[in-house]
């Protein structure tokens, strides 16, 4: 029995879960927009309502930092990185190197709002089940000519299928050649060699299989579309989350302006 | 007289490499349940992809009620349904209820058969409490029984399994037997490959052994041919090698 990652679909009867998933791409779209361009401020009420709703799912808060531990220390890079290359007001040296207060924070907002992006990409695919995030694809696309939408629609959800699947066929290759000392080797260009030949090959045999199990169930683009369910609150949570992203866009140019002619 | 639902004529495919099945011939009545058994890379899981045209013969033809297979594929599919060795990779939605629903929906039934039939399927092999579930977090057998359930509900009148119990415990074999005696039982005709006969053999109506080279060996009662099973390369049964009769355990 596998475990889940924290952004598989889990089952639930929240008002996240039960919305229309048209509605949650648009929040999506907006509040990531909205994020990009908020302050710190903005970014605080960010995400105490990301928070709140993560909380409604049934996620804590210290399972998902676990989770996100390589991601934050990508951040934590970034907010290195950033400290040490914009120039600006000195905080401290140490050997000619100097960590600047503009730097730091720059880079502490970038890095919160790359956090809080993931926390919104989170609440998307912990309450939208795939297959609703294939039909929604397929609506978006239907008005574009010359756009297979069906066709795409599918390979996004069989994309969204085999992501776990080779990552975990990765993990297995990489255990197989640990328990032989393969991670012994110090030539990094055979290590890569040595795990993603098997991975690529076992991958494509699954891919394989997968296919034939598809034509055995009698697999067609032209399928029964699932039809998209409404929960009743699509209006409010629009109304809501344009509120909530007007406001952080707002806050963020006062703030800017009040900055600016000081 | 009773008509077969399948008829293998003369089959046969080989493979650039080598191996494949050689100039197979027998039929399949109503309500059979054959065990196809042989050893390894005898061409089992090659011969069980012709009956409903996932793999072409190099010559010979496989026909369902008189009609070749590969004149209608998707009466074929539906008519033969294929539970194949791994679960794992057979597995296309992203729910229980969504992996049953994936036949169905290719069928282009409309919704609210899809949900009954679904939910009719998902009760009879005991999965309608998991219908939510990500099927990765299932276990093995109720894998097994997922796999079944998504072909189940296009209601095919013959199923195939592939080596359905490997990777299973005694529990989910045992678990598996039962779901698969009771179809058995309801008028589908079943058609097993395995390599292990042990678990099945006292259920099976029908042995086909397949040798090494890919060729028919023996049909016939499997009570039959238990002696005949070491020289294939198959274990025999206990209690065949000990010298009792097929003890009736599981019926």
């Amino acid at each position: 029995m596998a475990a889940l990652n924290l952004f598989a679909f889990r089952a639930g009867t929240t008002a996240l879960h039960r919305l229309d998933v048209r509605t949650k791409m648009v929040l999506v779209c907006m509040v990531s927009l909205a994020i990009l361009a908020a302050d710190f401020t903005g970014c605080l009420a960010c995400f105490l309502v990301l928070y709140g709703l993560i909380r409604t799912i049934g996620i804590s808060f210290i399972r998902l930092l676990a989770q996100l531990k390589w991601f934050i220390l990508l951040l934590i890079i970034m907010l290195l990185t950033s400290s040490l290359t914009i120039p600006g007001t000195p905080v401290f040296s140490l050997s000619g190197v100097m960590v600047t207060q503009e730097g730091m924070a720059r880079g502490a907002l970038v890095a919160v709002r790359f956090f809080l992006v993931m926390m919104t990409g989170l609440l998307f695919s912990a309450t939208t089940r795939p297959t609703a995030l294939k039909s929604a694809a397929q609506w978006f696309l239907r008005p574009i000519p010359l756009v297979p939408e069906k066709r795409v629609a599918i390979m996004i959800s069989l994309f969204l299928r085999f992501l776990p699947l080779i990552l975990d066929q990765a993990q297995q290759t990489s255990d197989a050649v640990n328990a032989r000392c393969g991670n012994l080797h110090k030539n990094p260009v055979r290590r890569i060699r040595c795990l993603t030949l098997p991975v690529m090959k076992k991958t494509f045999m699954a891919a394989d299989n997968l296919c034939l199990a598809m034509d055995a169930r009698c697999f067609t683009e032209d399928r029964t579309d699932p039809a998209f369910e409404k929960g009743g609150k699509e209006r409010v949570f629009l109304a809501a989350g344009g509120g909530l992203c007007l406001g952080m866009v707002w806050q963020a140019k006062v703030s800017f302006w009040m900055t600016f002619w000081s | 007289m009773i008509h077969p639902i399948l008829e293998i004529d003369h089959l046969t495919h080989t493979f650039p490499s080598g191996g494949g099945i050689q100039d197979i011939c027998f039929c399949v009545f109503p309500k059979e349940f054959i065990l196809l058994a042989g050893p390894n890379g005898s061409g089992k899981t090659t011969l069980i992809r012709h009956f409903n045209a996932l793999a072409l013969p190099t010559s010979g033809e496989v026909r369902l009620h008189g009609i070749p297979v590969t004149a209608d594929k998707v009466a074929a599919r539906k008519t033969v349904g294929m539970v194949f060795q791994d679960a794992d990779t057979q597995i296309v939605g992203d729910t229980v209820f969504d992996e049953v629903a994936f036949g169905p929906q290719n069928l282009k039934l409309p919704l609210s058969l899809i949900e009954k039939n679904v939910t009719r399927t998902l009760e009879r092999l005991c999965l309608a409490h998991l219908k939510d579930r990500h099927p990765a977090t299932l276990s093995g057998g109720e894998k097994r029984r997922l796999a079944i359930a998504g072909i189940l509900v296009m209601d095919p009148e013959i199923i195939v399994l592939d080596e359905p119990f490997a990777n299973l415990d005694y529990t989910s074999s045992k678990d598996l037997i039962n779901t698969i005696c009771r179809l058995n039982q309801d008028g589908r005709t079943i058609i097993m490959a395995a390599h292990e006969v042990e678990e099945v053999i006292v259920f099976a109506t029908r042995m086909i052994i397949m040798d090494s080279r890919g060729c028919l060996a023996k049909d016939g009662h499997p009570v039959d041919l238990l002696g005949h099973l070491e020289a294939h390369g198959i274990k025999e049964p206990c209690f065949s090698r000990m010298g009792y009769k097929a003890p009736p355990w599981q019926r």
